[in-house]
Formats: structure tokens, sequence, C-alpha cells
């Protein structure tokens, strides 16, 4: 591994789903580049069905790219791998017939962590997500934001340096988003991991990320990248700064033409 | 009044009345006792049911049937739902057949079975373990094949080799599915036992009951019968209590 | 290379196994007891040329066919009456649910004592059969309808009779034809049990005759037909049930 190499590099990856000359073909990811360095938190905004999951996938060796490379620490990514790489998914991936706890240490059962490590490396992150008096709770009984933070829970007890997390908060409320966001911040200023993360809302794109990248419509390429320059953690007063506002509206003027194409629709005038 | 209590009443009103029913149509001598017995009767059949010596060969043999046929189509069931939920295009040539199989009535075959394995316990065995492989082979079919991917994909995310994937992931979310397809399997193959006992037999439960209605014999008849159900809501508690055991995280 | 359809590869390996039967029986077989399938499609022909045969099958189909209605109308109207009234269904479902977990086999010969060994008691155990499917589902489906559309229904001055009419019925006309499926499946066992019991007219006296004295190539032509029977009534039902389950009430 070479020591200047970028935690993640994506290099020109396009993606299609559906044979040559079935109706249904889509070309998802058209030619996507990207760089991440090591301790960074990028965010991937875009229309829906730009092909951001995709690329989320292809970042984690969950699916083989058609076309361009993807590397990690400097190495092709040739399939999953589970000692570098954390999932957060978007719907609750927790197994319904095992406890938060039992969730939480199966990927250190995959992996082959003896029993005593891995009950006190699932304590230890289940306490980091707020969780631990939950951990004997099947995740039925978890309220939404309590399964994705037994999720994240999950995720950090593989002590991997790079966690992919596609739209963990989609399914939380507004508020909880906010103060999750914060603890998220929080978080990540203190583990120093490589985080991409997916989300639909620019506020917490701003709120969380180092840099936002903005995708065009499909076929996704990334069309422009949004630095947002403020140490981490970020407090609730970044939330409501003037700061906060501007970038967001700067990510929305990117990405409305875009959306408006998505949907056919013609794009808007300027000075509208 | 509270609405759960009177529909308890109105249940215990409807046996209550159903067995005065029986009661004053057997007592007035209205209806002929061999259609009908009197209740004491069949009570007191239902006692010497114990002490009958042809009795407990008879219940063993039906048991044993069952037994064995329901061995057969767990192990066949399970090993060929397994076999085909391997992959997709296994699942789309063989599941459309089997569910068109289990569509035909399987008693049909006992003729056959007969004329196969003679009337011993064998045609039995034979048609009660036809009739439950269908359930079973189907239900682990849908069991294997329907795990939500999300899961195979979280597993695979966190690096489970495919053994791994199947004990710790398959398994587990399929199970529900297998077991309900062998609770069905378990009394379908009762069913088709006492039937084909009722059918063609020389001992067995069913056979009893047969016996008793053709020599006229009512009482000792009801009695069997009221045993052969409580046979049969047995088999269905030991089951379901099975299938609660391994589903804690359900109940709670 | 591409692997053909799987609705060819399924009749590959019906021919397979025929192909298996064909040979294991003429190896192997003893002609007391098995025949191989050309020989089943010989005895089919020579089979069908017997009046009596036809007669019974036409026969055992008529007992289907009237016990499937009875079932179906009973078991329609119990349904509806236990999935719309909350006091039917506390007092009557469990008790329902009683009678359709006990084995109805064992009183098939109480049927046949109370019923005659004619038509009657072919069709009263069919009956007993089909009734409780057909409830259920019936039942199950009239619980699921949204209580917004009854009361929106109510608000908009709709009387008893017109919510059933525009509100109940086209709701349940998806589970009246899953239903109808179940109760066929049911009604099939019922009658064909009752019939390889005991039988004046009908299939089961050609199935005890063939089996006693060792026609094995008239058996399994008569039990051929007998589940091609079955598979065109479950089929019809079927078709029914996946036509109209597109129905959208909601
Ligand atoms: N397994 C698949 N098979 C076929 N097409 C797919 C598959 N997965 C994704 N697609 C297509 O690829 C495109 C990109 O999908 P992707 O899930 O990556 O979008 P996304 O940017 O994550 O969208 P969203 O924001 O709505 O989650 C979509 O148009 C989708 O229809
Ligand atoms: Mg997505």
């Amino acid at each position: 591994m070479t020591p200047a190499a970028p935690a993640i590099r994506v290099q020109n990856v396009s993606q299609t789903y559906g044979a040559a000359g079935d109706p249904r073909r889509v070309v998802a990811l058209g030619g996507a580049s990207l760089e991440i360095a090591r301790g960074e938190m990028v965010c991937l905004v875009g229309p829906s069905g730009c092909g951001k999951s995709t690329l989320l996938n292809l970042i984690g060796g969950l699916a083989t790219p058609e076309s361009g490379n993807i590397w990690i620490d400097g190495e092709p990514v040739r399939g999953p791998q589970p000692q570098k790489v954390a999932f957060v998914f978007q719907e609750s991936a927790l197994f319904p017939w095992r406890t938060i706890q039992e969730n939480v240490e199966l990927g250190m059962e995959f992996q082959g962590v003896p029993v005593s490590e891995r009950a006190s490396r699932a304590r230890e992150s289940l306490a980091t997500a707020g969780l631990s008096a939950f951990a004997s709770h099947y995740p039925r009984q978890l309220s939404g934001g309590m399964k994705q933070r037994a999720q994240l829970a999950r995720a950090l007890a593989l002590r991997t340096g790079i966690l992919l997390m596609d739209e963990p908060f989609a399914a939380l409320d507004e508020q909880t988003r906010m103060v999750f966001g914060e603890e998220l911040s929080l978080l990540l200023a203190n583990a120093g991991k490589t985080i991409v993360l997916v989300t639909h809302s620019l506020t917490e794109a701003v709120f969380l990320a180092d840099r936002v990248a903005v995708f065009s419509a499909r076929p996704g390429r990334i069309k422009q990248i949004v630095s947002v320059d403020e140490e981490h953690p970020r407090r609730q007063s970044f939330m409501t700064s003037p700061k906060l506002a501007q970038l967001r509206n700067e990510l929305y003027d990117l990405l409305h033409d875009e959306i408006r194409s998505t949907m056919n629709l013609p794009a808007a005038e300027p000075g509208q | 009044m509270n609405s759960r209590v009177t529909q308890r009443l109105v249940q215990a009103a409807f046996v209550a009345s159903i067995a005065l029913l029986w009661h004053f149509a057997t007592a007035s001598g209205r209806v002929a006792p061999l259609l009908l017995p009197p209740m004491p009767a069949v009570g007191h059949e239902l006692s010497a049911l114990a002490a009958d010596a042809d009795f407990w060969p008879d219940l063993r043999t039906t048991l044993f049937e069952l037994v064995m046929a329901f061995l057969l189509a767990a192990a066949a069931g399970t090993a060929a739902g397994y076999a085909v939920s391997r992959t997709r295009y296994a699942v789309r040539t063989f599941e459309p057949l089997m569910a068109g199989m289990y569509a035909v009535p399987a008693i049909l075959l006992f003729p056959l079975y007969v004329l196969f394995f003679g009337l011993g316990p064998g045609s039995k065995i034979a048609i009660g373990a036809t009739i439950a492989f269908f359930p079973v082979a189907l239900s682990t079919i849908t069991g294997l094949s329907g795990v939500n991917r999300l899961y195979l994909t979280a597993a695979r995310s966190m690096g489970a080799s495919s053994g791994q994937t199947f004990r710790l992931v398959m398994l587990p979310a399929a199970l529900p599915a297998i077991l309900a397809g062998l609770r069905i399997g378990a009394n379908a193959a009762f069913m088709a036992i006492l039937g084909a006992e009722t059918i063609a037999s020389f001992a067995g439960l069913g056979h009893r009951i047969v016996s008793m209605a053709e020599s006229m014999d009512t009482a000792k008849m009801f009695a069997n019968i009221v045993l052969a159900m409580s046979v049969a809501a047995m088999i269905n508690i030991a089951v379901s209590a099975a299938e609660k055991r391994g589903w804690k995280h359900e109940q709670a | 290379m591409s692997r053909p359809e799987p609705a060819v590869a399924r009749l590959a390996v019906i021919a397979l196994l025929l192909g298996i039967w064909e040979v294991a029986a003429r190896a192997f077989g003893n002609p007391l007891f098995i025949c191989p399938p050309s020989r089943v499609v010989a005895a089919f022909a020579a089979l069908f040329r017997d009046a009596d045969v036809v007669e019974a099958v036409y026969y055992t189909s008529f007992e289907i066919l009237v016990a499937f209605v009875i079932a179906v109308v009973i078991g329609f109207a119990l349904g509806l009456a236990v999935g719309l009234h909350r006091f039917t269904r506390g007092a009557m479902y469990p008790v329902i649910l009683l009678l359709y977990a006990m084995p109805q086999v064992t009183i098939l010969p109480l049927f046949v004592v109370v019923f005659g060994i004619g038509a009657v008691s072919k069709i009263a155990f069919g009956v007993s059969h089909g009734v409780f499917p057909m409830i259920m589902t019936v039942a199950a489906g009239a619980q699921s309808i949204e209580p917004i559309l009854l009361r929106s229904a109510r608000s908009m001055g709709a009387n008893r009779m017109q919510v059933l009419r525009y509100v109940v019925f086209p709701h349940l006309v998806p589970s009246f034809f899953a239903g109808m499926r179940l109760a066929m499946t049911a009604v099939l066992l019922g009658v064909l049990v009752a019939e390889l019991y005991v039988s004046q007219a009908g299939v089961g006296r050609f199935t005890s005759a063939f089996t006693q004295t060792f026609q094995p190539a008239n058996l399994f032509a008569l039990i051929g037909v007998l589940a091609a029977l079955a598979i065109t009534l479950n089929e019809l039902c079927r078709r029914a049930e996946l036509r109209f389950s597109r129905w959208c009430a909601g």
C-alpha cells in the first residue's frame, strides 16, 4: 500500500443494467470519477436514479463496474472487502431473528473474530451509538432511528477505515436527522474514518461533509464538487449559519436543472 | 356488558346447545341410537378404550405410519426444496411443476399404492409421505428463494463465506416458511393416513372407525372419532409449540 | 450457450420421468402391479369405450360440481356473516376454526351411515371439505375492508344495501375467487376420498375393482383421467382467481 494513495479512487466508472438491446436497459453511471482522501467525509447528492447507490456498491465491491477502475488504499477493488469497508444500508439490514447485540457481532463472526473479543467490541460500539440499553432487544422492538443507529454500531464494530452509508437517515424525521447528524459529526471527528454518505438532504450534506459531490442526471457523472470548509465536530450553530444556507443554495442551483431533466421538464429559463 | 364476555357466553351456549340437542334427541328416542348414540354411552366407550386390548396396537400402527411418513416427507421435501432453490432457473423450472402436482388430490394414488405396497402400513406410509412431501418442498423453496436480498448483500459486505451465509442468514430467514411447511405436511400426512386406513386397511385408527361403523357400533365409533380428533389436536399443538419456540423475536 | 425456457425444461423433465418409468416398468416391474406408460395409453382408449366407466366419470363429476356449488354458496354466506359482524365473528369464528381443524376423514363412515352409499354422502362430504376454506377467505377479505371506505360511503348517504353493493362486494371479488379455488381443491379431495371409500355408481367402484383384479393399466388410466379432471377444475378456478385478483376495489 502506497502511503500517498487516496483512500478511495474512482476513475471513469460506468455501469449499465440490462443486456444490450433490452428495452429496459439503463445506463446508471456514465464515467464517474472521484478521489477521496483518508479521513475525509464526502456526501453524494444527485437526482433520484442517477446512480449514487450503484457507485457506493461498486466502491464496496458488491458489484463489478462495466468499465473504469476503482482503487481502495491504492489497491484495485475485486470484491467485497470486509476488512476495509463497512456498509450502512438505507433500509434496515438488521437480521430480525438476532438481537441487536447478536446483529452487531455477526460481521465479526463472519470474519472469525474470537467470541470474547466480539462481545466486548459489540458493547463498545453499541455504547457509541447510544444503544447499550437495547443490546438484548430484537430489531422490530426498536424505532426507525434506533435501527439505523444499530446498523451504524454494526458497521463501527468492524473497525474498518472506510464507511459507506446509503441514505442512512432517509427513514427518519427532520429533527431526528439533525440531532443524528450532530452525533455523527462528533463521532467522525473522533474516529477519523473515511466516509462516503449518500443523502437527499442538501442541508445534511453541507452540515456533514468536507466535500459534497454533485451528480448529473442519469447516466450519472460527477458534475461538480463543493467544498465545505468547517471544522468537525460541527455544532448546532453551524446548522443555522448563513454559510450553510449559502452553500445549500449553491447546491440547489447545481441540482435544479438536473432534476428537471430527469423528470423530462424543460430547463428553467435563467432569471425567471 | 363486555362484548368479549358475551362472545364467550355465546360460544359456550353454542356448545351447550349442541350437547343438549344431542342429549334430547337421543333420550327422547327420536333419533335412532344407530345414527347418534347417547352421550353417556360415548363417554363410557371413551373411558373403556384404554382397557381395550385391540386399541393400543391400532393406535401404535397409526402413529408409526405417521412418524415414518412425516420423517420421509420432511427429509425428502427439505432436500428437494434446497436443491431446487439453489438457482433461480431451477426454481422457475420445478416450482410450477411441484405446485401443479400439489393441486391434484394425491389420495387418488392410494389405489395404486395398495397395488404396490399391499394393505399394510407400507401403503399408508407411502401415501402420507407423498401428500406431505409437496407442502414441505414448496415452502422450503419459497423460504430459501424468498430471502430478502438486502440480508444477503449485507452478509456479503461483512465478509460472510457461502457456508456462513447459508447457515447464519438463509436458514434462519427461511425457517418460518420451512416450519410452516412441516406443520402443514404433518397435518396432511395424518389426514391422508386416516383416510387411507378408512379406505382400505387391516389396522389403525381409521380402520377401527370403519369396522365399528360397519358393525353399527356407533357409540364405540364416536369414542374413536373423538380420540382421533384429540390426536390431531395434539399434533397441531406440538408442532405449533415447536414453531413458536424458534421464534422468540416474533413474540416479544 | 443459453438454457431452454423453463417451460421447455419442465416438459423435458416430465418426458424424462416418463421414460424412466417406461424402462423401469418393462425391465423390472411385475405386470400384476405396475405397467409402463405406453400400456396405460393403450388401456385408456379401451377403457373409455366402456359405457359404464364413462357413466361413472360423469357421475363423479356431477357429485363434484354439486358439492362445489353448495360449498361456495354456504361458505360465502357464512364468511360474510363472520367477516362483517364483530359479534358473529367473536361467537362463531372459534367454533368454525375448531371444526376446520378436525380430521374430517374420521367422520366419513358417519356420513355414509347417515346419507347412505349413494351420491348424497359424497356430496355432503365434499361440501364439508369445501365450505371451510371459502368461509375463511371470504371472512378474511371482509375484515380487510378499509373502515375509511365504509365510513365515506355512509357519509355520502349510502344505506346498508348500497354499502354491500358498492363497497363490500367489489372489495370481496378477489377473496371470492381465491376462496373458490381453495374450495375446489378441498371439494375434489372430499368427493374423491368418499368415492374411494365406498361407491355404487361413481368412479370408486372401478378403482376398487381394478385394484382387486390386478389391472394396473386400467387403474393408471382411470386415475390419470381423474387427475386430469382435477387439474382442469383447479386450473379453471386458478385462472378465474388470477383474472379477478387484478380487480382493485381500493
Ligand atoms: N439491480 C438493478 N437492475 C436494473 N436496474 C437497476 C438496478 N439497480 C439500479 N438500477 C437502475 O440504475 C439507475 C441508478 O440506480 P441507483 O439505485 O444507483 O440510483 P440512486 O442514485 O441511488 O437513486 P435514489 O436516490 O433514488 O436511491 C436507476 O435508473 C435504476 O433504475
Ligand atoms: Mg439509492
